[in-house]
């Protein structure tokens, strides 16, 4: 008999920590495995950012006294991250379908290991998305400065985890794809307008403002221009709240969708 | 003895629907048993076993797996089980190693590695290993998709033992396989119960591969009809066998009982 044995760990904090980064390494590597949903993350861009960005910049932007470009980019890199996570997340659609769902969770882990790993895995393929976006801003001559960039990239897995926790609470309780395919639509067209993505909003009043300050994007909108404007004058016309201040709205939103969101998840799985 | 299963008065009635499809169950299964569990279609084993597996929840009664509630508990039941689930959850677009390196990874076995080559050998011992006792080895690396049904149904196999729990539970866990398959397959189950100890809870409608068990159990629209050893259900029956020489086998005494012609 081999003398190296396979015996169970029991810390708890490896536990949860490694089905966390299995749960997202298994996403991952379906990514690649599949080209489809790897060129759909690259031409998502060009539909975004090259065709509603590029028009908008044509024959809107003349008049508006600020430098709409950049402020385009910051919101479709954000709006892509937010789009492209909530499209992921519906492969939980696929894994109720082949039953991989019920493999999961039997397993003795915590569900909210599995919701992140999910939502990382998820934040992957946005992240290539973003990837795709600052090239085709780079086509149409609108970049940023390496620094920014790389700040706003460190901030990315934080903003898709908000969004994959807001898409969370619809998927959760979808067990069809097409139904799931539907809600993504309905969380992430209204939030492109309603956060200020395209559109300023700080003129915003009513309902309008009272849902804008509902959407986690919101906040890491403002989060992301607040660190692209720091220190120019422009940044108090472009930015609406203190960092601080949208750094704990973005984790109470987040940490708020990620429990109403897994437990959802887990519920409907469970009460047949 | 140490009940291992427990089962008391367990009700489950599914959403929307008029009845119960178990209704009002109890039995117990003791440390390191081989217990069946048989009934028709549609009797309410895999609602029972989804139960005992916390995968579903129950409308009244108490299950305690190894002295754990499976609702306010589930976590340390889950650490105990293992379970081949009646319809196949493996993902399809992953290879048959990737399948098993995800499972090992989320019952804590090792660190998660982006290939098998950087996996511990440890675990590609024992991947090895199992896959040359069920005959796989040639299908390791390829995907799911392009596994026959059968093969699936080895991988899934392989891929519940892993972790060696405590209780296994298998959901018809040989429908499809050939019959050598089915052989090696059994041996390998009965060497993990002597090893092991593991309490194993059996569904299957191939009656014969209950022959062996310490206890069955029949379960027929919901409610458990009868609880006994293989040798005493035999007892139970009227049967009488065409070529007068042999014995009842459990398959004949199980199909006269469903059909009524009890001596009881
Ligand atoms: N999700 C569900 N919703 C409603 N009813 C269900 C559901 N799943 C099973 N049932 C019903 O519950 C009853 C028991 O089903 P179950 O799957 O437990 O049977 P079984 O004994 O495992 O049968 P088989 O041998 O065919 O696998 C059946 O009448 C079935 O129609
Ligand atoms: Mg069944």
């Amino acid at each position: 008999m081999s003398e190296m044995t396979l015996t169970r760990k029991n810390s708890r904090v490896f536990r949860e920590l490694n089905t966390t980064l299995t749960v997202m390494a298994r996403d991952i590597t379906l990514l690649f495995k599949s080209p489809g949903s790897l060129i759909m993350s690259l031409v998502m861009p060009l539909i975004m950012m090259g065709m509603i960005g590029g028009n908008l910049m044509q024959n809107m932007a003349g008049g508006l006294g600020f430098d709409f470009g950049g402020f385009m980019l910051v919101g479709m890199l954000v709006n892509m991250l937010f789009m492209m996570v909530s499209m992921n997340m519906t492969s939980l659609v696929d894994d109720h379908e082949t039953d991989f769902n019920q493999e999961m969770l039997v397993s003795p882990v915590s569900r909210y290991s599995l919701v992140i790993g999910k939502i990382l895995g998820a934040t992957f393929g946005a992240i290539v998305s973003m990837a795709g976006t600052l090239i085709v801003g780079v086509i149409m001559g609108i970049t940023l400065p390496g620094g920014k960039l790389l700040l706003i990239l460190a901030l990315a897995p934080l903003f898709c985890l908000s969004g994959g926790a807001l898409a969370m609470i619809m998927i959760g309780l979808i067990k069809s794809k097409k139904t799931a395919n539907m809600a993504v639509m309905l969380i992430t067209m209204p939030q492109m307008f309603l956060s200020g993505a395209i559109i300023p909003i700080n003129q915003s009043s009513g309902v309008l403002m009272v849902l804008s300050r509902l959407m986690p994007m919101t906040y890491c909108l403002d989060l992301a221009r607040a660190v692209v404007y720091a220190g120019s004058p422009e940044y108090d016309s472009m930015v609406m709240f203190n960092p601080v201040i949208n750094f704990t709205a973005i984790t109470v939103l987040t940490v708020a969708c990620l429990i109403i969101g897994t437990f959802f998840y887990a519920r409907s799985e469970k009460n047949r | 003895m140490n009940k291992v299963i427990e089962v008391n008065n367990l009700i489950k009635q599914y959403k929307g629907m008029k009845a119960p499809s178990v209704d009002g169950i109890s039995f117990g299964v003791e440390q390191g048993e081989f217990f069946a569990f048989l009934g028709p279609n549609g009797a309410g084993k895999t609602t029972t076993i989804s139960i005992l597996t916390t995968t579903l929840s129950k409308t009244s009664g108490e299950v305690k797996i190894a002295g754990f509630d499976v609702e306010k508990e589930s976590r340390q039941v889950r650490e105990k089980v293992g379970i081949i689930f009646q319809q196949p959850s493996l993902d399809p677009n992953l290879t048959a190693e990737e399948n098993i390196r995800f499972h090992a990874c989320l019952y804590g076995m090792c660190g998660y590695r982006p290939t098998f080559k950087l996996m511990p050998a440890a675990y590609r011992q024992k991947v090895m290993e199992l896959a040359e006792i069920i005959g796989i080895e040639g299908a390791l690396f390829r995907p799911i998709k392009k596994l026959s049904g059968g093969m699936q149904r080895k991988l899934e196999i392989i891929r519940s033992l892993i972790h060696t729990p405590d209780v296994l539970f298998l959901d018809e866990p040989t429908q499809g396989l050939d019959a050598v398959s089915r052989r090696s397959l059994w041996e390998y189950i009965d060497d993990t119960r002597r090893r092991y100890g593991t309490t194993v809870f059996l569904t299957t409608h191939y009656i014969d591969e209950a022959e062996k068990v310490d206890k069955v159990c029949i379960i027929n629209h919901g409610k458990i009809a009868i609880c006994a050893s293989p040798e005493e259900m035999k007892r139970t029956v009227n049967f009488d066998p065409t070529p007068k020489i042999c014995l009842p086998s459990l398959e004949d005494a199980y199909i006269e009982f469903l059909n009524g012609g009890t001596a009881a």
